[in-house]
């Protein structure tokens, strides 16, 4: 099975991919060999993704042809995808089976049979996971050994990986390029999509380029160039000068408390803490980025914080004054006079897809606005400030791209609180996840601005890069508590030991 | 008045709970292949239906059974080319459903028997002691073939679901459809199969009511389709309870038949026909949480 | 392009319709007619007369209020199966409240008050569903099955025990809330059971259909019905407009009572009105959201159940039920069938690219 076989070449060429009339992918061309780890690397929105399900069959092709040359029984491209793939309530051994199931007579599944050839499977590359554990109870790192390990069983000798780092801290993303780098010498062809350049320079072969659904440049990774290359490759990837990184304001001189929080307790359903006593304090005029991986609390702080979770205990100042917990739609009111939060997840919690950009940007505002000519203003003042494309306010949001979606919720977050004479805070859940560089330039522009004009400013956010750029302080969330406090300058390392430490708990 | 805790309440509550089990367990497997079924109810309608015809017309109750059988199926693919081929919202569909068993099968017995409200009259099956005990009713549900096809089916699918491959697949496509297609698992294809088995267990339940009542009745199924997707809500989408919670409206549909003649001496009178369903409203509302739902009911694999 | 995209949204409908009738011809093809003279029959018998026209109009107007309210419902993201039990119960209630009135008193009065003591019972019958589903999650659906099976139950009771009624049915009620028919004022109608309760209706249909578009209250459920947790998170009650949305939704079905006990029979008895529950579903599922495709939707209903008398020597009446019931299918399929096809067709006439100078335009961004 493994180490046995060369993996395929995956030649792709003059690749086109289309939806609609938008090419996500326009005349790619790009060679995957066996025996190195190819890094496709690009900007949110270049097209990554998408050649890499093409070339695994995922997505159908319009123009050009994906070739898989190489040993008949090797053929397998087996993909591991951005979000997992995954059945929550199976337990791994039924996930890992699922679709290629061993069976005994009359179909029934031959699971004995089946945990052997994982056994020695997960002897043979390293990787290990508990068969016998529920899915759903599993951490992000098991869940994505298992989605490599169910590639293997496949017998798949070419693994593509599709922005496998987004969801692992600093070690463990060591950890499986270590583990990549050790199915490549095997003899293995991977490539991995990511967009950390840091990443590609440090475990990447060899790298190809995308910018705007094309291939732009493709090289080996000489690591004593690392400085050099990584210019290089900036430029590729933004076609020209990125644009100017947005630095923190300078602190005013006496600022105030604009959000303090105190033993912040949330005991979800089954018992669990998942916020276990968060404290923290944001003046006026502050900028703190919250760092951690993804699940350890960061969602259920901003519902805390926004007064979603009815049940949350601790102390929640906003301007200096304590806020009950939310019991009414009173409580709620007062709440967002001092309080803008934007949740993380904006397909869940932020936008209605198939409702207007301007139903969209008031949602939650017909109380306030008093006449339809107020709610034409504010909509037409949210669009233009920040520049959303289309600027069509009968447009459904769903036909925006990310990036413009995401500008809705921040245009409706901070227009709205900067009219509120008791505005004290704004909460930002990932702001520019899946956000093209333009947009993401847009929002922290925003952010920048909302500070220096007095309000503290929270950001949670699992893109330690934009937290290291905009805070002034860094404040690390791990197992539902803060467990350090950094300045922005800290290295990548010590960071990722913080957001590591009390994992265990 | 016979004493309440008797053979006869207990072959009673069984015969009761034969055609709500049938469509309960086919609730079971449509929903946990991730196809909300509210359209039970018509297809216990469908079932009862072509079985009276089809056993009217040949004189073979067992072949009335295979109609029951074809016709369970059909209309169950039907609401799953609907659902998964061309989109429709499950709930519109079930809703047609239910809606067009009903005006078909009247249409039905006007064209075939020029009635608006029955069919002529079958023999069923007459299997079993004939005598009027207790113990002879109870022998009498016991043997009778759908009942022994329920209870298969109730001893199976669990089996089923949790030993084979395809069981498997029809939780997985309950489940996550997006992670099971992104194997290569055909959604729908599987949960046209898993319906396929719905439809069929259904639509004998149907046959099993008509049989008892020795006609087709128009509107017969009487919202019992409805109360199965009860049990299947607060047996949590396992077979073993939602057959268990049938058994238990089977006794309380039993009980409130022993209890009519007293209750129409007093004030309460026929009221007391609404004993059930007020039960089963408490039961929804004071039952645990919706837990166990399968997570990918109602959603698809692309789109 | 106003024109055409009304001209698309119809499509669907026109070609459900059709298929209507090629279903209608194979049916009467099967009943041993000649579909042409069983057409010609049904058409007769509604729009080629105006008594015709009348008990087409008269038989819409239920249509209209259980197709409103199933609406009003869907814009919640809410299924309100339960009308029947809503209009049958408010029926019998606001029965016997206009029978309780004083003789003399007058319809300004009157009516209102029996409108309003029907369209409180509907919302209070649609209130336990709606509760289950708001408070402990359970389907609406099955829980509104339930509660019209009871009231089924309730009906004979209250009429015969309560009410010591034989003839299961409410006394006369007063004058001053009964309807006048329509052939008072169109005497060409003559005969027919239509009253003022039809435009009573349609005036409701047009005036709900604007407050849900315009008024808060009315956008907020539609959000709600769109996104729950987006409205949540930025601060609307969900719970609370659920709620209302239903407890509408069952009020609006209850004012079918101007139809049947106001406007045609005078009293209320066990069973008028059954059946407009479910095709008001077929209404609402035809009528698209907008207040005209309502009206419209109900007209062509009342029509099938007219033409469905009409024919019913030759063709059995029931073949119109099936008929509706197919109905509901064809129109999803057709419309679902053009939603794919406007949305391919979209992103094939639109630019996706923005252009990049629009982050530098943004600098502006501070006021």
């Amino acid at each position: 099975m493994l180490g046995s076989v060369r993996g395929p070449v995956i030649k792709i060429e003059g690749l086109g991919v289309r939806y609609g009339n938008f090419w996500a992918v326009r005349d790619a061309s790009v060679t995957l060999e066996p025996g190195v780890i190819h890094a496709i690397i690009g900007e949110n929105g270049a097209g990554k993704s998408t050649l890499l399900k093409a070339a695994a069959g995922f997505v159908p092709i319009v123009t050009g042809n994906v070739r898989v040359e190489g040993d008949a029984n090797a053929s397998t491209i087996g993909m591991v995808h951005q979000h997992f793939m995954l059945v929550s309530a199976f337990t791994a051994l039924e996930n890992l089976v699922l679709g290629a199931e061993p069976t005994q007579s009359f179909g029934r599944l031959d699971l004995a049979r089946a945990r052997t050839r994982a056994n020695e499977l997960m002897k043979q590359s390293g990787l290990s996971v508990n068969l016998d554990a529920t899915t759903r109870d599993m951490a992000v790192g098991e869940r994505q050994r298992l989605e490599i390990l169910r590639v293997l069983f496949r017998g798949a000798r070419a693994v593509l990986l599709d922005e496998p780092t987004a969801v692992l801290s600093p070690i463990e993303a060591e950890e499986l390029y270590a583990t990549l780098a050790r199915l490549a010498k095997e003899g293995a062809t991977i490539a991995v999509v990511t967009h950390h350049l840091d990443e590609v320079i440090r475990f990447a072969h060899h790298v190809t380029v995308m910018r705007r659904g094309r291939t732009v440049a493709s090289r080996s990774i000489d690591r004593t160039q690392s400085a050099a290359l990584e210019d290089e490759l900036t430029r590729a990837i933004m076609g020209g000068e990125p644009p100017a990184p947005t630095k923190a304001p300078s602190l005013p001189d006496k600022p105030s408390e604009a959000l303090t929080i105190d033993n912040l307790v949330l005991v979800d359903g089954s018992g669990k803490r998942v916020l276990d006593g968060v404290r923290l304090s944001v003046k006026a005029g502050e900028i703190v980025g919250v760092a951690g991986i993804e699940g350890n609390g960061q969602r259920e702080l901003g519902r805390a914080v926004a007064g979603l979770e009815p049940n949350v205990t601790g102390t929640i100042a906003l301007g200096g004054k304590p806020f009950e917990p939310v019991r009414s739609m009173d409580d709620m009111r007062a709440r967002r006079r001092a309080l803008a939060v934007v949740h993380e997840d904006r397909h869940a919690d932020g936008l209605m897809l198939q409702a207007s950009v301007g139903d969209n940007l008031v949602l939650g505002e017909l109380g306030e606005l008093s006449s339809t000519m107020d709610e034409k203003n504010a909509v037409v003042r949210r669009i233009d400030h920040f520049g959303i494309f289309p600027a069509d306010a009968e447009r459904a949001a769903g036909s925006l791209s990310g990036g413009n979606q995401q500008k809705i919720v921040m245009a409706r977050a901070l227009d709205r609180i900067e009219a509120s004479a008791a505005r004290a805070a704004v909460v930002l859940g990932q702001p520019t996840r899946g956000v093209d560089v333009g947009a993401a330039a847009v929002i922290h522009r925003a952010i920048v601005s909302a500070a220096e004009r007095g309000l503290g400013v929270l950001v949670i956010s699992a893109d330690l890069g934009e937290l290291k750029r905009l805070s002034h302080r860094i404040v690390v969330l791990s197992g539902g508590r803060i467990v350090a406090e950094l300045p922005p300058d800290s290295p990548d390392d010590v960071i990722g030991r913080a957001m590591l430490g009390m994992e265990a708990a | 008045m016979s004493s309440i805790v008797s053979l006869t309440m207990l072959a009673e509550s069984v015969r009761i709970a034969v055609p709500y089990t049938c469509a309960a367990i086919a609730g079971v497997w449509a929903e946990r292949s991730g196809v909300i079924q509210i359209g039970l109810e018509g297809i216990l309608l469908a079932g009862a239906f072509s079985s009276v015809a089809v056993a009217h017309a040949t004189g073979s109750a067992s072949l009335g059974l295979v109609a029951a059988i074809a016709a369970g199926i059909a209309v169950s693919l039907g609401h799953g080319l609907l659902t998964e081929k061309a989109r429709i919202h499950a709930v519109i569909s079930g809703i047609a459903i239910n809606l067009l068993a009903l005006a078909s099968t009247r249409m039905g017995l006007r064209a075939l028997y020029d009635s608006s409200s029955n069919s002529p009259s079958i023999d069923g099956f007459r299997l079993g002691p004939t005598g009027a005990t207790g113990l002879s009713m109870l022998l009498r549900v016991l043997v009778d073939p759908v009942f022994v096809c329920a209870v298969i089916a109730v001893v199976a699918t669990p089996f089923v679901m949790q030993n084979t491959r395809f069981g498997l697949r029809v939780r997985a496509a309950g489940e996550n459809p997006v992670a099971a297609s992104s194997v290569g698992i055909g959604i729908t294809q599987i949960r046209l199969a898993a319906l396929s088995v719905s439809g069929a267990i259904c639509a004998l339940g149907g046959a099993h009511l008509a049989y008892d009542q020795h006609r087709f009745e128009s509107g017969m199924s009487a919202g019992r389709g409805f109360i199965a997707l009860a049990a299947v809500v607060v047996g949590g989408w396992r077979a073993s309870f939602a057959a268990a919670a049938c058994l238990v409206f089977g006794a309380l549909e039993a009980l409130q038949i022993a209890l009519q003649d007293q209750a129409r001496r007093s004030m309460v009178g026929d009221l007391i026909q609404a004993l059930p369903y007020v039960a089963t409203l408490f039961v929804l509302a004071f039952a645990k949480r919706r837990s166990g739902a399968p997570e990918g009911l109602g959603k698809h694999a692309t789109e | 392009m106003k024109s055409a995209h009304d001209i698309r949204a119809a499509l669907p409908i026109v070609l459900a319709i059709a298929g209507g009738v090629l279903l209608f011809d194979l049916m009467a093809f099967g009943f041993g007619q000649a579909p042409a003279s069983a057409l010609r029959m049904a058409f007769d018998g509604t729009w080629g007369t105006a008594y015709g026209i009348g008990q087409v109009l008269f038989k819409a107007t239920p249509l209209l209020f259980t197709g409103l309210a199933f609406e009003v419902a869907l814009r919640a993201g809410l299924f309100n199966i339960g009308a029947e039990g809503q209009l049958a119960l408010a029926s019998l209630v606001g029965a016997v409240v206009a029978s309780k009135l004083p003789p003399s008193l007058p319809a300004v009065v009157a009516l209102p008050i029996v409108l309003c003591v029907a369209a409180a019972t509907g919302a209070a019958v649609a209130f336990v569903p709606a509760i289950l589903r708001v408070r402990r999650g359970v389907h609406e659906i099955i829980t509104a099955i339930m509660v019209n099976r009871i009231v089924d139950a309730i009906l004979p009771w209250a009429l015969a025990t309560v009410l010591g009624s034989t003839s299961l049915r409410t006394a006369d009620i007063a004058p001053g809330a009964a309807l006048p028919r329509l052939e008072r004022v169109f005497p060409a109608l003559t005969g027919s059971a239509a009253s003022f309760a039809f435009p009573l209706a349609v005036v409701s249909v047009f005036v709900v259909i604007e407050l849900l578009r315009r008024s808060r209250v009315g956008r907020e459920i539609r959000w709600v019905g769109l996104r729950a947790e987006a409205c949540r998170a930025e601060g609307i009650a969900v719970e609370q407009r659920l709620l209302l949305a239903m407890l509408l939704s069952g009020a609006v079905a209850a004012l079918a009572v101007s139809s049947t006990a106001l406007g045609y029979k005078g009293y209320y008895e066990l069973g008028l009105g059954a059946g407009a529950g479910w095709s008001g579903i077929a209404v609402a599922m035809l009528g698209r959201g907008s207040a005209m495709g309502i009206v419209l939707a109900a007209v062509f209903l009342g029509t099938l159940e007219q033409a469905g008398l009409a024919v019913n020597a030759r063709v059995p009446k029931e073949a119109m039920d099936v008929l509706e019931a197919a109905l509901i299918v064809l129109v999803a399929v057709a419309t679902r069938a053009a939603a794919k096809e406007e949305a391919a067709n979209k992103r094939d006439d639109e630019p996706f690219e923005e252009k990049p100078a629009r982050a530098a335009a943004t600098e502006e961004v501070a006021r």
